[in-house]
């Protein structure tokens, strides 16, 4: 090194040189630890310190060197470091593995796998950080130094070429070239609203005076963005640049960054990163020689939100009240202490030494028509690479958050992103593909903002959020202006009682009316915008805020007045989860049955089918794995000797109503179980021959035996429900028959139990069989014709059983085609890995284009190779055929399983049908739009879980009371007191959660034996006792008297 | 500048005097730049914990503004106190990326072990709670600080190891 490191700089070719001098020593090993604020959250500091005692340890001080440098941006994977010689990314760094790193970077570069990122695809390691999809879809522009410098050395700046851009300018570009190169990139202001920043600054310029100021909003207020947080701590002389860049534009002498409190380590790397410039000659007085001077100082925020609006963060600067003030007059004409001001925000200051540097026409290649460049984003909430990101400005949303963000952990659905924090809005997930532009934004309801995005599964709800945001704005409110000092309190105020269950319908309404006021008539921006996550989760969610003010619901398990457990709330039919589960826990096996009796009948068939949605939210898997709700269930049903029924209320006048049940499937059944508990006495009309719809007809016995079955329905005949079988609606009886006859009240539950045909050539022929009749056939009948070599259409779980049963009545092959992946199939994850195991094949991203005939009968199907395109309407990335790959799988028999419908014909058109073709119903009652007839099932809303069919009978039950009695005396809706001991200060216990048993995959051929085993009792009880008993101390619906409000 | 003027540096209990004296330095410094009763009031709550009545006089007499005014600008910072608080302050973050992976629950476990609502001082001066709206550290959600110490990925469950540790620092003079 030439130049004297602490000598002022004196031109700008001597600047110039620089970098060439300062480039390090050939030899010198060079490893960057990240101390960004996430990593040092992680204790990176520990990481660096070790990493050096093992350098002097090993007496490589000469050929290894460990920088600390800022935020590389995979946050969640912290401490990260990077071994530059080959760009070895290594993440989850612990102190104990420094002795390896650093031996194994000496004697050449052995790579350590443990500490390496994994592809998602596939789990492999991948080395080099240009590999990783995290970082290999992104384009640094902001955050071109950060993570690659260390942010406390103004050599390691320099030598990375910042403050060059500044020498270009002063080396002969006039102030109003500079304005006109920012005007040409194109460039936005990206701390919101998007103004452009050259018309912000020739605006400024224009204005005569005697003093100008440049200033820098660092108030990072938003909640969920850190991105200028990273800039300040990982490269604040880009930043510095920036300013004196924009200072000399605008011709101002004096600049402030403004930096929030909240940020103490930010405000010490950039106060000594000013200090180490002034020393310098890049800041102050004659900056590199020239006559341009420009003074630079912070100033801290003292915790309030609104001084991120920028006449109130000029009060605040000014030593008053950060409060707003109306405009005009705008900054750019009367600012800061009433002279001419431009405030721009740090990503936007760090973007232009890049433009000057490289030129506008450079800058301007990337983005969209409107909006240039690159904008950075804070990756957060449920996703897997949590972290800061820099991509192009327009790239569609779903490509963020699955190709750089890894998608969602554990593979839930993706509901919405939050954009724009208090000020934005939610995008739900059928606008997975749109580009993240301020336009296209904007018309969704949300707004590009700082740039915080927060990716939400199902378990956030959308009401508890904009409820968060309301909160957050009016505790911030500075209380100048009316509109948003009470109208966000009212909003408030509206939104608690809808998340306390206390909501009215008009509210909704009352919310927009609100809101747009608000909108139209606050001071500043922060109530100008303070309605819009209200505004936008009304419009993509209203259905939530329906559910909580009608059905007193929250569906993500979130609202706490409205869920007394999060696995209760998410069971359509409402079983006591918590109370059946500690109950077995006590070995209180009749009592736990009669519990979830009291809400479910079906107690042994949903122990064996159910798709058990109460797992997904239990809060143990927060711990470690949700608890086994279903195995718990299966080994208490299996302790049932006697039949237990839970309470029944008979009725003498009851028992004389007329009420007829069509369908004999799990709607129907529950429906009649539930009225008969009141006291009438129902008749279940069945088409086939066997009652239990597809529980019998479809689902394979292997999965639930006939016997257990018939227990539960003959549990159901034997309160009084007369079942009747083989009579078919259309062809024995007809709705009005049944009116004509004296039934006064009439549930019809036919379910839809047809197969959806598809036209694809050749499925006229001999061999191509429908999944659903296929079923029915062996189910019903006993016997079926079965292929050697069986192809399945289809992911459902109709498919999977009727590819399990082929396989069992001896199909040599059974391959199964998906046009999706096989993590998008809707068929029960545990059903294809059984499947899987017994032999049958899975094709996935396979689209059956053509079945071969010869002679009439099949002989195979063409198939087309898919891939992955743009995301659809269904939040999941559509599959797309591959034109010329095609390959043919050779077949003698074509089983369909694309879908099911019901055959409408047989209600004789006196039943109203949505657009779907299903039928009309009263989501609370079941009514239908005829008078007397209720419905619900399958039926109603298209093929559907077993325990959602139950739910519907259950509440077809309590409207077909309530029509017949006038009344509402549904008394099992209440809750029951859990008698059940209970240490709530005890810790939870440490038991694994435990997988079923499986009889073995070669005892299943050729039988139809259960696959599923029990447990013993030593591991139920304790698998029971995994319970975190959120239910503990609460109760919602305490007393009878709250069912029939 | 101070770097660490957000949260109460000091342990041992000033007298008047003293805080008179020091208070007079801090002024010096800043008495005169435009803007900078924000500095002093940030400067004298970090040296003093809090600002005393007494403390708030002094500057409005030395920037020549009224008591009103200065108090005023005191109340609308959410930065400010005028009652001391704790050695510790605890601040658990209620931003969105922390709100939405349970920082509620964070913020419950800590007013049942710290036995204080937000905004209160525990009995021994050796805690305080508050509220925060993101610290930035959304990746690793949710976290509280200590005064500036970020802890990441926060449970419910450790929250009392966690606040034991700094306790115990306390009592053995290391933390």
């Amino acid at each position: 090194m030439n130049a004297p490191a602490n000598s002022a700089i004196a031109s700008v070719s001597e600047l110039q040189r620089i970098p060439q001098e300062l480039t390090a020593p050939a030899g010198v090993k060079q490893i960057l630890v990240c101390a960004g604020g996430g990593c040092l959250a992680s204790s990176s500091e520990k990481v660096i310190a070790a990493l050096r005692g093992e350098i002097l340890k090993q007496d490589l001080s000469a050929s290894i060197n460990v920088s600390a440098v800022g935020c590389m941006g995979l946050c969640a994977e912290g401490p990260v470091m990077l071994m530059v010689d080959a760009m070895t990314f290594y993440q989850r760094v612990q102190p104990e593995d420094c002795a390896e790193i650093i031996s194994a970077y000496a004697s050449g570069g052995a790579v350590i796998d443990r500490l390496l990122a994994r592809a998602a695809k596939d789990g492999k390691a991948v080395p080099c950080i240009d590999d990783i999809d995290f970082f290999r879809k992104q384009t640094k522009i902001v955050l071109r130094n950060c993570g690659r410098i260390d942010p406390e050395s103004l050599d390691d700046a320099l030598a990375a070429g910042v403050y060059q851009a500044l020498g270009k300018v002063l080396d002969g570009m006039t102030p109003e070239a500079v304005v006109e190169a920012v005007k040409d990139s194109g460039l936005r202001g990206r701390g919101g609203a998007g103004f452009p920043t050259g018309m912000k600054w020739s605006l400024a310029r224009k204005n005569a005076a005697d003093q100008r100021y440049m200033l820098c909003n660092a108030d990072e207020g938003d909640p969920g963005a850190y991105m200028d947080r990273s800039v300040l701590e990982g490269d604040p002389h880009s930043l510095i640049e920036g300013m004196i860049i924009g200072a000399y534009a605008i011709g101002a002498s004096q600049g402030y960054v403004y930096v929030r409190a909240e940020y103490p380590l930010a405000v010490a790397r950039l106060q000594k990163a000013i200090d180490d410039a002034n020393a310098r000659g890049l800041l102050g007085r004659n900056i590199l020689g020239s006559d341009f001077s420009f003074a630079l100082e912070i100033r801290m925020g003292s915790g309030a939100f609104v001084c991120g609006e920028e006449t109130a963060l000029m009060a605040s600067i000014e030593g008053r009240r950060g409060e707003p003030r109306p405009r005009p007059p705008f900054p750019a004409q009367k600012g800061l202490w009433g002279k001419p001001t431009v405030l721009n925000n740090v990503e936007t200051f760090a973007n232009v030494p890049a433009i000057i540097d490289k030129g506008a026409a450079w800058y301007a290649s990337y983005g969209t028509e409107r909006s240039k460049g690159t904008k950075v984003f804070a990756l957060a909430g449920t996703v897997r690479n949590t972290g800061l990101v820099e991509v192009p400005v327009g790239t569609p949303l779903g490509e963020l958050i699955y190709d750089i963000g890894g998608g969602i952990p554990n593979n839930k659905p993706f509901k919405a992103a939050q954009l724009g924090g208090p000020s934005g809005g939610c995008i739900p997930r059928q606008h997975l593909n749109v580009p993240l532009d301020y336009e296209s934004l904007s018309e969704l309801g949300a707004i590009m903002g700082s740039g915080g995005l927060i990716v939400m599964d199902d378990d956030a709800c959308m009401v508890d959020v904009a409820r968060f945001f309301v909160e957050f704005v009016q505790d911030e409110s500075c209380g100048k202006c009316v509109p948003c000092r009470v109208g966000t309190k009212r909003m408030l105020e509206i939104l608690t009682r809808i998340c306390e269950g206390h909501g009215r319908m008009s509210d909704i309404d009352r919310l927009i009316e609100l809101g747009e006021t608000i909108k139209q008539t606050s001071l500043c921006g922060l109530g100008q915008t303070a309605p819009n996550p209200v505004l936008s989760t009304i419009r993509h969610f209203r259905e939530e805020y329906v559910e909580h003010i009608r059905d007193h619901h929250c569906r993500a398990g979130v609202c706490a007045s409205l869920v007394r457990a999060p696995c209760q709330s998410a069971c359509p039919a409402g079983v006591d989860i918590p109370g059946f589960v500690s109950l077995v826990g006590e070995k209180r096996y009749d009592e736990a049955l009669r519990l979830h009796r009291n809400r479910n009948p079906f107690a042994s068939v949903c122990a064996r089918v159910c798709f058990h949605t109460c797992e997904e939210k239990c809060r143990r898997a927060s711990l470690d794995d949700s608890v086994s709700v279903r195995g718990i269930k299966r080994f208490m049903v299996d302790q049932e000797y006697e039949m237990q029924m839970p309470e029944v209320r008979e009725n003498a006048d009851y028992a004389k109503k007329k009420i007829a049940i069509i369908g004999g499937g799990p709607a129907g059944l529950s429906c009649a179980f539930f009225l008969a508990r009141l006291g009438y006495k129902p008749v279940v009309l069945e088409k086939e021959q066997r009652p239990g719809g597809m529980l019998v007809q479809a689902i394979p016995a292997y999965r639930l035996p006939r016997e257990t079955l018939a227990r539960e329905i003959r549990l159901v005949e034997g309160m009084g429900v007369d079942i009747r079988t083989g009579q078919a609606l259309g062809r024995d009886y007809s709705i009005q028959s049944l009116r004509d006859e004296g039934y006064e009240a009439i549930f019809v539950g036919i379910g839809a139990p047809e197969g959806i045909r598809v036209n694809l050539p050749g499925c006229e022929a001999k061999g191509v069989a429908d999944a659903m009749a296929f079923l029915r056939e062996y189910n019903i009948r006993g016997s079926v014709p079965v292929g050697k070599q069986v192809v399945v259409i289809g992911g459902g779980n109709a498919a999977i059983d009727a590819a399990r049963t082929a396989i069992r009545l001896g199909a040599a092959s059974v391959t199964v085609l998906y046009r999706r992946t096989r993590e998008e199939m809707p068929a029960y994850a545990e059903e294809i890995e059984e499947a899987l195991q017994e032999g049958v094949r899975i094709e996935a991203l396979t689209s059956p284009r053509k079945v071969l005939v010869d002679e009439g009968s099949v002989v195979g199907v063409k198939c087309l190779r898919m891939h992955l395109g743009e995301f659809d309407l269904s939040g999941r990335r559509s599959p797309e055929a591959v034109e010329d790959d095609s390959y043919i799988v050779p077949a003698d028999q074509v089983i369909m399983a694309v879908g099911q419908t019901l055959d409408a014909s047989v209600f004789g058109g006196v039943l109203e049908l949505d657009e779907r073709g299903w039928v009309k119903a009263d989501p609370v009652t079941g009514k239908t739009s005829l008078a007397g007839v209720f419905a619900g099932g399958d039926s109603v809303t298209g093929p559907a879980s077993v325990v959602h069919a139950i739910a519907d009978g259950e509440r077809a039950a309590v409207g077909i009371d309530q029509l017949l009695s006038g009344e509402k005396h549904a008394f099992w809706r209440a809750e029951q007191a859990n008698s059940t001991d209970y240490d709530p200060d005890s810790d939870p216990v440490p038991y694994p959660r435990e997988k079923l048993r499986m009889m073995p995959v070669e005892k299943r051929r050729n039988n139809f034996d259960e696959v599923e085993q029990s447990w013993n009792e030593s591991e139920a009880i304790r698998q029971a006792r995994r319970c975190l008993r959120c239910d503990y101390g609460k109760c919602i619906v305490c007393d009878e008297e709250a069912v029939n409000v | 500048m101070s770097e660490n003027a957000t949260c109460c540096e000091c342990s041992e209990s000033l007298s008047e005097d003293e805080m008179a004296l020091r208070l007079e330095e801090i002024l010096e410094e800043y008495r005169d730049k435009p803007g900078g009763l924000i500095p002093v009031l940030q400067i004298a709550q970090s040296q003093f914990g809090y600002l005393s009545e007494s403390v708030l006089k002094t500057i409005s007499t030395a920037f020549n503004k009224p008591y009103s005014e200065v108090a005023g600008v005191v109340s609308f910072y959410s930065f400010f106190s005028t009652v001391p608080r704790g050695k510790y302050l605890v601040r658990a973050c209620l931003g969105t990326a922390c709100y939405v992976r349970g920082g509620k629950e964070v913020l419950s476990a800590l007013k049942k072990q710290l036995k204080i609502d937000v905004s209160e001082t525990a009995e021994d001066r050796l805690f305080s709670l508050a509220v925060g709206r993101c610290f930035g550290a959304c990746g690793l959600a949710p976290v509280i600080m200590v005064n500036d110490n970020v802890h990441q990925r926060v449970k419910p469950s450790k929250i009392g190891e966690l606040l034991k540790a700094y306790a115990a620092g306390e009592k053995g003079g290391a933390q």
